[in-house]
């Protein structure tokens, strides 16, 4: 199987470069190069790593930043999809509200957090709004366009065959703008993590964000590596999951199918 | 079927039951908003009868509005003036009984669906039948055009002829008494073309539907239709309607080569390319 050597080599080249900058990491740490205070040694990080991984301490604050997450993603991303879905079909909405939307939209969305907490306090009310807002705006721009960029050949096919208003929208629009929605989702799904994590740390009721800044503010910064790189894999694996749903689900639209 | 005397418009209405409709275009002229708000002509007034079971093919000059007149009988767009009538009924917007077939079979076969649920599209959400008989009937349509192997292919894992071939057996599916066409061979390489010319005919054969084809290929035109009419440019109307009478079933090669068929092709190419000096300044659609 020449095709599973070529992926095997094509991993482990992938995995060279991180391998040989942890070593370098190592090494600068325990010579000294670095402050191993501010930066322990990998090993060390591992350790602890290990530590709160396997104590379960790890489960609440990765549980709470994932549901605080999700709640906040999916309803910023069910209002942009409808919202999107109206001002894509019409053009009264749209220029009703496309002002609104280009001055809100490059806002970066962190600079709400201080009214936020005014009106919302600190905590999870807080958290999934600013969340929900932020991936609001990537999914309402992609509904927007591909909701606009149907073929109308699309529409007067299904027009002809006597399919009324409701099917068109369910069996044509929607599905023919799954794959602009879908992108605009996996953007949306990397601003939100960076969002729930801000708003922890600022909140500081919980949750990943709020585990690296306590660890490091009480001088357990070996810890506090460890929670980022229980992030990091979160993040990946968030990516990646969203990739595979994204193929599965608009499989018809890519490079294969052009 | 007395296949000789079919290339009379007389004739082809003699034939057995058939279950196309009678199909009446009344004075319609169509307009639409121009650029500087003026209002621009596309089709000045034209108005044709066409006989139930009837092969009827409509040319014209690039731009002249032939497709739009089209798409005015098929209830997708609106006439400014005049009306359809179906089988002695007024249509209005988009009737049960008339099927629109596009040029563009990559974007009117819905990607994301397999070349059976493309087929189902066209039927069940009138029909509502149960599974097994709704594939029954999308495997029977799809085995006419010769691809009953296929039902679980996505249309873009097939080729551009086999794909209009899908979008033959959708439109079919549907059981149209009129079946629109819009310039449906044009974008497929000639040897295809000549193979789904002869299998249209096979088709409207079996189901005797009404046909009514736009092209801008005169042979085209004279080797599928009873009658051919012929537009004039941009507003369009009607300069006139010729009978083919050419004898049927008709033979990819051998009826192009028959004195009647070189002679229609002469006086109608004449009349368009006379003409298509006259309005060369005419903008192309």
């Amino acid at each position: 199987m020449p095709h599973l050597r070529e992926r095997a080599i094509a991993i482990l080249a992938g995995c060279l470069v991180p391998a040989v900058a942890l070593l370098a990491l190592e090494i600068a740490a325990r010579s000294g190069a670095v402050n191993p205070t501010f930066l322990p040694p990998p090993s060390a990080i591992l350790d602890s790593l290990r530590d709160v991984v396997l104590s379960g301490k790890f489960a609440l604050p990765l549980g709470q930043t994932l549901l605080l997450l999700f709640i906040g993603y999916g309803i910023g991303a069910f209002a942009a999809i409808c919202l999107g879905v109206l001002m894509g079909s019409s053009r009264a909405i749209y220029n009703l509200l496309e002002p609104l939307i280009e001055l809100l939209r490059p806002l970066p969305k962190p600079a709400l957090l201080p009214s936020l907490i005014l009106f919302l306090g600190l905590g999870a009310k807080m958290e999934v709004t600013i969340v929900a807002l932020g991936c609001f705006f990537p999914v309402l721009i992609n509904t927007l366009q591909g909701v606009r960029a149907v073929e109308p050949t699309m529409i007067n096919t299904a027009r002809t065959f006597g399919h009324g208003t409701v099917a068109i929208w369910r069996r044509i629009l929607l599905p023919a703008s799954a794959p602009y929605i879908l992108a605009g989702m996996r953007i949306s799904l990397g601003l939100g993590l960076i969002l729930v994590v801000t708003a922890e740390m600022i909140s500081g009721t919980g949750g990943l964000g709020d585990a690296i800044l306590t660890s490091q503010r009480s001088f357990l910064v070996k810890e506090s590596y460890a929670w980022l790189v229980i992030l990091a894999v979160l993040g990946l694996l968030l990516t990646w999951l969203f990739t595979r749903l994204e193929q599965r689900l608009a499989f018809w639209s890519g490079p294969q199918a052009r | 079927m007395s296949a000789a005397a079919l290339g009379d418009k007389a004739a082809s209405v003699a034939s057995p039951t058939p279950a196309g409709a009678r199909l009446r275009i009344d004075e319609v002229s169509k307009a639409f908003l121009g650029p500087d708000g003026g209002a621009v002509e596309a089709i000045g007034s034209v108005s044709l009868d066409i006989e139930p079971g009837e092969f009827l093919a409509i040319v014209g000059p690039s731009g002249c509005g032939k497709s739009t007149l089209l798409q005015v009988i098929a209830g997708l767009m609106q006439p400014s003036g005049g009306k359809i009538l179906l089988g002695g009924q007024d249509v209005t917007g988009e009737p049960a009984h008339m099927v629109y077939l596009f040029q563009q079979y990559s974007t009117s076969l819905l990607p994301w669906m397999t070349v059976e649920a493309n087929v189902m599209f066209a039927f069940n959400h009138r029909l509502k039948l149960g599974k097994a008989e709704a594939v029954a009937r999308c495997r029977a349509y799809l085995a006419m055009v010769g691809l009953a192997d296929f039902v679980r292919h996505y249309p873009w894992q097939l080729s551009g002829g086999m794909q209009q071939r899908v979008a033959i057996a959708r439109a079919l599916a549907a059981e149209p008494k009129v079946l629109l066409m819009d310039e449906p061979f044009s974008s497929v390489d000639a040897l295809t073309r000549l193979d789904l010319h002869a299998l249209i005919l096979d088709l409207w054969a079996a189901k005797r539907f009404t046909a009514v084809l736009v092209t801008h290929d005169v042979d085209e035109a004279i080797f599928l239709a009873d009658r051919v009419a012929v537009l004039t440019h941009r507003p369009a109307a009607l300069a006139e309607v010729v009978a083919t009478k050419l004898p049927r079933p008709r033979r990819s090669i051998e009826t192009r080569e028959s004195p009647e068929f070189l002679a229609l092709r002469h006086r109608l190419l004449d009349y368009l390319l006379a003409r298509g000096k006259d309005g060369s300044h005419a903008s192309p659609a």
